[in-house]
């Protein structure tokens, strides 16, 4: 079981910053799970492109896996990815959530309170408030949550929500949030 | 690298420098002028980059993008929003995830291309 889980909630102009970020990330122990709004049939092709850019492995998340070290799971589209247990990732669930689906907020709220488990919440660029009670939720639970900073971002709406809950503990660029996992992960 | 753009913006001088920009990169561009035509030319199996203007007489980009969801004609197309407008609205939240990107008018030209390359290559 990963020691470290980090949740990345991404929309609009996601595609062109999440290179950004992963560019940073070399192999480190702890899992990522991206949570991209996008077509479904983008999925394969943001998959691969994002496995050029780091030492991480990157593949689409499959339902009933269990987490591994040095993997980011990519959440496929027009379903929901929860974790069960902090460990087993279940996709399941069509309903739209904050008018998206797979939803930021599903998968961050499934993470549950564990002292041995470190938890951190990045927002990147987006339209809408999806990722906002997520964060929320991660910071209560003892996590750590980063925003991406709004003058680095497409649309800002996504993180101008999320640094309004008062939750955001770093509003930093992609490059630097790539930066901050490597050290919050190392620490 | 082989593809398919399409501007779709209501002011010609913006028709005109994207077809410039991209036509010198040997990119096939196609420019049309209001969301009805996009839609049209979708119908007609366009596949490839879409760069969408949102304000639009008559038809708004963001009702033309909800004609595309709504017809089944976004599958194969990557969308992105291109409009000098930077306030997200109601609408917009609910087509989130069919719009990939949003440019900001007025854009940087090698931006702009590398960033629909590097859409074209998620649709090879």
């Amino acid at each position: 079981m990963p020691k470290d889980i980090i949740i990345i909630g991404s929309s609009t102009g996601g595609p062109k910053n999440l290179p950004k970020l992963c560019s940073r990330l070399p192999l480190i122990k702890a899992s990522l799970i991206i949570i991209q709004h996008m077509p479904k049939f983008i999925n394969d092709s943001l998959t691969y492109s994002l496995n050029q850019k780091t030492d991480m492995h990157v593949k689409l998340a499959e339902d009933g896996a269990l987490l591994e070290d040095g993997v980011i799971y990519i959440a496929p589209s027009d379903h929901h990815l929860k974790l069960i247990g902090n460990r087993r990732i279940r996709i399941n669930g069509e309903d739209l959530v904050n008018y998206v689906c797979p939803s930021v907020d599903v998968t961050m709220k499934s993470i549950k309170v564990d002292p041995n488990l470190k938890v951190i919440g990045v927002i990147l660029t987006g339209i809408g408030k999806d990722g906002a009670e997520g964060i929320t939720h991660i910071k209560k639970i003892g996590g750590k949550t980063i925003a991406q900073s709004r003058s680095t971002c497409v649309v800002d709406n996504m993180p101008k929500h999320a640094i309004e809950t008062g939750d955001i503990d770093f509003i930093l660029s992609p490059e630097e949030i790539g930066d901050k996992i490597v050290k919050l992960v190392g620490s | 690298m082989n593809g398919k753009v399409m501007i779709v913006d209501d002011d010609p001088d913006i028709l005109a420098t994207v077809r410039i920009i991209f036509e010198s990169e040997g990119l096939e561009i196609l420019a049309v002028s209001s969301g009805k035509e996009c839609v049209e030319e979708l119908k007609m199996g366009f596949k490839g980059v879409i760069l969408m203007d949102i304000m639009m007489p008559r038809m708004s980009g963001w009702d033309t993008v909800q004609e595309i969801v709504d017809k089944g004609l976004l599958r194969g197309n990557i969308i992105s929003m291109l409009t000098a407008k930077d306030t997200p609205d109601q609408i917009m939240e609910e087509l989130a995830e069919h719009v990939v990107d949003y440019i900001t008018k007025p854009f940087d030209p090698d931006e702009l291309v590398s960033t629909v390359k590097e859409y074209l290559s998620y649709l090879a």
